[in-house]
């Protein structure tokens, strides 16, 4: 035995003897002072795996150190892997087959580091006595405890389990997909092989996916260069099923993405994470039925009900049917949606739901669509041949493609809704597998088209509405005013995206396709090609007009009131900058098209005693604007586990890491989360 | 709205935050603004245009011990401290016991014949949290565009022995001479190896 200041060092053998031929385990027992630690194999962010070197008689061969699976040992903001009071670590000695009987010596020489607050490098040279004997060795009963404990700890192949890997985003994720009929623990820890593969002190995500575990864990920076393959211990506190250990040696193959984990959403219903994606359909599906009185959604389908109030007294089996076809519509284009916007993104797009809106071309589509709505419903001109939708005199088959087609269009309307709104919720189904997020926007639609489907389902509740006549028009006229508000509000993203040009641009546009709607309606009754014809070009005109430049000038800047926070354009440079000079940073990920952003900025972040005390602290507010694409800002927000705006995150001064604060915010939470910095912060680095 | 802020609160639960920065090879070097053991104030800017070597450094450490007592580290800042601004780095906290007051420094700097172009006081560690620095020794190279070119260990011999240092391979050694060649750093990125950096 050896003794130093900090660990009592011993080599011990698992048998009495060892028999020619035959491996036998021997071992370095460290006995560390109390609250002295040393390593694992892999160290962490520091410090020294212990070593082994084996000084053995004539022809004997010692295999590769069985190291126990370690614990994390946080120092500071750094991560340790490694043992606290005693770790055996055993070694595979085989003697050779010829071997003469009688006692061998066997010797070590081993080193290492102890740690506590200060590191000493510690070695020892050790000596045991081994007799050979071709009789079976008896069990070392002096030992027989330690190497138990130290057996224990020995990761193990665990039958039936397969692993997978990918890199997601600047993640590192291992999948343990258990055999069938076998359930993961709820928790585990996965401490990786390699060295520099991920940040050992960035906190593990460990989610459940269908039936299997998956950990999510920061990639190093920069990320090892092609990265094959990831091996490691996974360590659940609670053991593994059908296992009496607490590790398991996981090896996976690193592929460019995960497919969807199997039975992702099937068998989840019943077990831990079942509950959360319950919570998560049952709010996307009153969600969709509030989309129901989102200003863009209510006039078109009030149009839709007008249609049923005219047939509530006719037929009831058709209006079931259209009613039907008017669900599927809906659902199945939120599907389509969906699964086009899924699609763009695995194949590398940078977006997250909202993205449409950030488009310029896609804002001016929409706000000269909803403004030809909106004359129609107000009076200005009737579809006439075009499309009769709103009509009864089609035949029947045509009054079915007609349903379907509204529910189409409801969708596609509500879109611009949803996503300032629900970008947050969408964007964490965005993060999970593609069937749930599948099932999420599915939901989404399904609750949307239910009210519709349920009046036509029971049509005697129309019966209660007055029967059909003039007070008919006066509500569709009434519904146009939703729909010039909506345009009002896309005016006001574009002017955000493209600039004050744009605006003027679109404007104009609008003017045009207005004339166009009126001329097309002020001679409705008039014979003739030249008014269909006429009110085309027109249209075409002003579209053109209002099509926004490809590269507009750029948004219109940081724009600071008095009174308001004195904000400072955001970039990843400028928070590394600040946060080196000990500064306090809140960055507000926002874009115009988000409503949540907006309401947030006014209600809360423009408090006058949050300005004040952002002030009085010392902390430099910075904005980050996503109202046009940017793939910084993309990517930085998918660092935080985010794909969508409104995100707030606050880095307290000299701390890298920030804090996210809610997506809604009320003055109270925010001015708690600034008395988190004492006094000023300012002049944290610039000591003495 | 509703809907949107309690599913969001689900997502921010199950969404743990990422954790401590990095000054990767590739990126902005931050920037810092510290004072020297004489009370000088020396900024990282003031270095723009020329070559910056960061040394993370803490006396009490082995790892530190062995560079400095084989001699490796003074030879390293006297060979190129003619091209390089060699800047020693010490985010020990005023609460460890291996913190070291700029005087007590200033005589060890002198014993062991340390010749770096400043020693920086950082023990509040927010420099060496921007740095995502983790251990003593830590070595950063920056080219004089100010972007990190090298990061991680000081050579290929991770032990406390300073026998090793004859054998080991020099990583900081080998990218200042790629620099001075006009080449790029083929090893850009090691795992460092040491003490940890005692932060508050």
């Amino acid at each position: 035995m050896v003794t130093t200041e900090h660990v009592e060092a011993e080599l011990i053998s698992e048998k009495a003897s060892a028999q020619p031929g035959q491996p036998t385990l021997v071992g370095l027992k460290l006995r560390m002072a109390d609250q002295w630690h040393t390593y694992w194999k892999n160290p962490g962010d520091s410090g020294l795996p212990t070593r082994i070197k084996w000084e053995l008689p004539e022809g004997w061969k010692a295999g590769e150190i069985l190291w126990p699976f370690p614990k994390p040992l946080p120092v500071g903001p750094l991560m340790n892997y490694g043992y606290e009071d005693e770790v055996v670590l055993l070694a595979p000695l085989t003697p050779p087959a010829g071997a003469p009987s009688g006692a061998a010596t066997i010797k070590a020489r081993a080193e290492w580091l102890v740690c506590k607050d200060v590191c000493i490098p510690e070695k020892g040279q050790l000596e045991l006595t081994l007799p050979v004997s071709p009789s079976p060795p008896a069990d070392n009963p002096r030992t027989q405890a330690y190497i138990e404990r130290a057996r224990n700890m020995w990761p193990v192949e665990a039958k039936g389990w397969k692993y997978e890997s990918a890199i997601v985003g600047k993640s590192l994720v291992v999948r343990l997909v258990p055999p069938e009929g076998a359930a993961p623990p709820k928790n585990a820890h996965f401490f990786p092989d390699q060295e520099l593969l991920i940040e050992p002190a960035a906190p593990e995500k460990v989610t459940r996916e269908g039936r299997a575990m998956r950990i999510e864990m920061k990639l190093a920076d920069p990320p090892p260069a092609n990265l094959q393959a990831v091996s490691g211990v996974a360590v659940s506190e609670n053991g593994w099923p059908g296992m009496d250990r607490k590790a398991i040696a996981v090896q996976a193959r690193v592929s460019a993405s995960l497919a969807p984990a199997a039975g992702s959403i099937g068998s989840a219903a019943g077990n831990a994470a079942g509950g959360s994606i319950g919570i998560a359909l049952a709010f996307a599906f009153m969600g969709g039925v509030l989309l129901n009185l989102m200003p863009c959604v209510f006039p078109v389908l009030g149009i839709k009900v007008m249609g049923f109030v005219e047939h509530a007294h006719g037929d009831a089996r058709a209006m079931r049917v259209q009613g039907a076809m008017f669900f599927a519509g809906a659902v199945i284009s939120f599907l389509a949606l969906a699964g086009l916007m899924l699609v763009l993104r695995a194949s590398g797009a940078q977006l997250g739901w909202g993205f449409q809106l950030q488009s310029p071309v896609v804002v001016v589509l929409l706000g000269l669509l909803f403004f030809v709505l909106a004359l129609n419903l107000v009076g200005v001109f009737e579809w006439g041949a075009f499309a009769q939708s709103m009509t009864s005199n089609l035949t029947v088959r045509g009054r079915y493609a007609d349903a379907f087609l509204s529910g189409v269009l409801a969708t596609v309307v509500a879109t611009p809704c949803t996503a300032p709104f629900m970008g947050a919720a969408v964007g964490f189904t965005l993060t999970q597998s593609a069937p749930l997020a599948m099932a999420v926007f599915g939901v989404l639609g399904v609750g949307m088209a239910l009210p519709v489907f349920l009046l036509a389902l029971f049509p005697q509740l129309l019966r209660r509405l007055p029967r059909p006549g003039v007070w008919m028009e006066t509500f569709k006229q009434i519904l146009a005013f939703p729909l010039f508000a909506t345009v009002a509000w896309l005016t006001w993203v574009l002017g955000a995206q493209s600039g004050n040009d744009s605006v003027l641009a679109l404007l104009g546009g609008l003017v045009i396709v207005a004339l166009a709607a009126w001329m097309y309606g002020r001679w409705r009754h008039s014979p003739g090609m030249w008014r269909p014809v006429l009110a085309v070009l027109l249209g075409a005109a002003g579209v053109a007009v209002a099509w926004p430049t490809p590269y507009g000038p750029g948004g219109p800047g940081i724009v600071s009131k008095a009174g308001d926070l004195p904000w400072e354009a955001w970039s990843p440079e400028k928070v590394r900058e600040l946060n080196g000079q000990g500064k306090a940073v809140f960055v507000d990920f926002t874009a115009a098209w988000c409503v949540t952003c907006q309401v947030n900025k006014r209600v809360a972040l423009h408090n006058a005693e949050v300005v004040k005390q952002f002030a009085a602290r010392g902390v430099v507010p910075l904005i980050a604007d996503w109202t046009r694409q940017d793939p910084r800002i993309t990517e930085t927000l998918s660092s935080l586990g985010r794909n969508a705006v409104p995100v707030y995150a606050f880095y307290l001064p000299g701390d890298a890491t920030p804090h996210l604060l809610p997506e809604v915010l009320t003055p109270a939470i925010v001015l708690d989360e600034l008395s988190r910095i004492n006094g000023n912060g300012a002049t944290a680095v610039t000591q003495r | 709205m509703k809907t949107a802020s309690l599913v969001a609160t689900l997502a921010a639960v199950a969404i743990p935050l990422a954790a401590h920065a990095n000054a990767g090879a590739g990126h902005a070097a931050p920037a810092f603004t510290l004072t020297d053991i004489h009370g000088k104030t020396v900024n990282l800017a003031d270095f723009r245009g020329r070559t910056v070597v960061l040394e993370w450094n803490n006396f009490g450490c082995p790892f530190v011990e062995k560079h400095y007592g084989s001699g490796n580290m003074q030879a390293l800042q006297k060979k190129y401290g003619a091209d390089v601004v060699w800047l020693t780095v010490n985010s020990t906290s005023t609460g460890s016991p291996d913190y070291m007051k700029p005087a007590a420094v200033d005589t060890h700097l002198h014993e062991v014949g340390a010749a770096p172009a400043g020693y920086l006081m950082d023990d509040p560690g927010s420099v060496g949290r921007a740095y995502g620095a983790k251990t003593t020794p830590h070595m950063f190279v920056i080219d004089p565009k100010g972007v990190v070119v090298y990061n991680g260990a000081i050579d290929d011999k991770r032990s406390t022995n300073p026998e090793d240092v004859k054998t080991a391979r020099n990583y900081v050694a080998a990218a200042l001479d790629e620099m001075k060649a006009g080449k790029p750093v083929t090893t850009a990125t090691t795992a460092p190896y040491g003490c940890s950096v005692h932060y508050r």
